[in-house]
């Protein structure tokens, strides 16, 4: 592999980590709410949530531009008072990423709170913890697998995200070019066929890595829960 | 001031409605009634995980719910130990952790429990390293028990521990049930729908139906009257009666029930005291006058006090001193005259009686 494709791999594990960290604590939130809360409009916060499964990437990847260029509602902001810049940069590519895989992470959180039977909530409230200590002791805990289960295929989504990125990212060799978007440059030159199929390998073989520890996880979950 | 005081109300969706108030003053109460009679929410209320329309709950003077003023403590900070049916351990956690946890969450002033000695008097310590998927079902119980204990609770309250237990189990679990009370004088409440439970344990029984208290007094007063039995849900009332001093004798156990002597098949005398004798209403033959020359071994004297007709049959309550529940046709009713007063002679076969301890 020539050094341009290492530098490919290494953006795409750093985009896809932190892509997959920035979104978990927002995905375990939204899990748990959707899980346990009874409310009207819930519907309404489950589509928004789930509008990138079904959106093209491209037009997810849009909106984020424009909300987030230097003159976007956001992007001024950031840009005004904090000085950052986030198209156009691998933060970009990153949180193109975050939102593509987040119906995911949310998906997966969610089915595991569901599995915790509630009862083992209320226990731990009339032994005297309250709303947090009985979210962070018992909930979580028995959530976990399927916690970590969210986590591996937001961060497996965002391994092979492309419309999103190249929209709110660009296509910078070293920058914010991931593996996905180093394929397709690849695959676009004269005899890039031939050279983009270590990157393609090494593409398939994280993905089934991170899903058979995702599927792995998800059955250890369901063992876990109590008859 | 009263240690527990209750009243709720409460109309549900499906159209039935909880309407129960009572005051508690005893150690061990019972909170007895068919299933569907509103227990449960009861408990619920007094726990604090469910919130009634119209409601007041005050424990030792404290108040933990009114409705009608705004006021209602989180179920954390109520101290009150419930004891679920089927135990519901934290499958995360080793028992030890199990344990503790109660005690980890309450302010250290309520930590009024020594763990070891709950350890010791629960007979736990063989299970500290155990996960609640490898306990047995009455080791689960066990471990609940103390759980709630450990929570330093003014008041524990348990949900039919025993309903999921084997009969075997039941009887060793409420004697330590009872071991913790004694040692430690936590007021109980306690729900079942088992009559034996109730005459065995319980010091004053509360009665539930149809959302609904019926009557309320010590288990054999209370129990006594046909209304509060809920005998449309059940096989009708049960005779369990308190025996003392068995003894081996030749041929059979001996044992006096209400200072009338009982004989009982031989077996092996109970460990236990006191202990019961448990037998079908419908295994009583009742007399106008005593009869010899039976084979029947067991003649107890005593006087109708109360004659209950259902679906064909009659009950006549007997009191001998305690209880005896008979069953007859309503023709031998009629025949022998069996109303209130009545003397009347209970014949009872030896080997119709079951000891239960």
């Amino acid at each position: 592999m020539t050094s341009e494709a290492w530098t490919a791999v290494r953006l795409s594990l750093q985009v896809a980590m932190c892509a997959a960290l920035g979104g978990l604590p927002f995905a375990i939130a939204i899990g748990y709410w959707l899980a346990r809360g009874r409310f009207a409009g819930k519907w309404l916060v489950e589509a928004v949530v789930n509008l990138p499964l079904v959106l093209p990437p491209v037009v997810t990847g849009y909106v984020l531009l424009v909300l987030l260029a230097p003159r976007g509602p956001i992007g001024a902001v950031l840009q005004g008072w904090l000085g950052v810049k986030i198209v156009f940069t691998w933060w970009g590519a990153a949180l193109a990423s975050m939102v593509m895989g987040f119906p995911l992470m949310v998906r997966a959180i969610r089915l595991a709170f569901q599995a915790v039977d509630p009862r083992l909530e209320m226990a731990a409230r009339t032994l005297g913890a309250g709303g947090a200590a009985t979210f962070f002791t018992v909930s979580l805990p028995l959530a976990r697998r399927g916690v970590t289960a969210g986590w591996i295929l937001a961060f497996a989504r965002s391994l092979g995200e492309f419309g999103a990125t190249i929209m709110v990212a660009g296509n910078i060799e070293g920058q914010t070019r991931t593996i996905p978007l180093a394929v397709y440059t690849l695959a676009n030159q004269p005899d890039g066929m031939g050279r983009a199929w270590p990157l393609v390998a090494l593409s398939v073989a994280l993905s089934c890595g991170a899903l058979a520890i995702s599927e792995l996880l998800e059955r250890r979950q369901s063992l876990h829960v109590p008859a | 001031m009263s240690l527990l005081s209750l009243q709720c109300r409460h109309r549900y969706a499906s159209g039935f409605e909880l309407d129960v108030s009572f005051e508690l003053n005893h150690r061990f109460t019972s909170l007895f009634g068919p299933s569907g009679s509103g227990k449960t929410s009861v408990l619920s209320i007094i726990a604090g995980v469910f919130r009634p329309q119209q409601a007041s709950v005050r424990l030792n003077g404290r108040r933990l719910l009114d409705t009608a003023n705004g006021i209602c403590v989180t179920p954390a900070r109520r101290a009150i130990g419930l004891v679920f049916q089927d135990a519901l351990l934290f499958p995360h956690l080793t028992v030890e952790r199990n344990l503790q946890y109660g005690r980890r969450h309450r302010a250290a002033a309520r930590r009024t429990v020594a763990y070891a000695r709950v350890v010791d008097v629960l007979e736990l310590g063989g299970l500290l390293r155990r996960y609640p998927r490898n306990l047995s079902g009455g080791e689960r119980q066990r471990v609940a028990l103390g759980r709630a204990v450990l929570s330093g609770p003014e008041l524990l309250m348990m949900d039919e521990p025993l309903a999921s237990l084997d009969d075997s189990l039941k009887g060793r679990i409420l004697e330590y049930l009872q071991r913790m009370i004694a040692e430690w004088d936590i007021p109980t409440l306690f729900v079942t729908h088992s009559q034996a439970e109730v005459r065995r344990a319980a010091e004053w029984v509360v009665v539930l139906q149809q959302g609904r208290m019926v009557a309320e007094g010590p288990p054999d007063e209370a129990l006594a009257r046909p209304a509060p039995l809920a005998w449309g849900n059940s096989a009708g009332p049960v005779n369990l009666l308190r025996i003392e001093q068995v003894t081996a004798a030749e041929g059979h156990l001996a044992a006096r029930v209400a200072g009338q002597d009982l004989f009982l098949p031989l077996g092996k005398p109970p460990a236990v005291s006191p202990s019961f004798v448990q037998f079908r209403p419908a295994d009583v033959i009742v007399s106008r006058q005593d009869v010899s020359g039976l084979s029947v071994r067991n003649h107890l004297h005593g006087r109708v006090c109360q004659v209950a007709p259902v679906e064909g049959a009659i009950f006549v309550a007997v009191d001998i001193g305690q209880i005896v529940w008979a069953e007859v046709t309503p023709q031998a009713a009629a025949e022998l005259q069996l109303a209130p007063g009545a003397e009347v002679v209970c014949l009872l076969k030896a080997h119709c009686l079951t000891l239960v301890s």
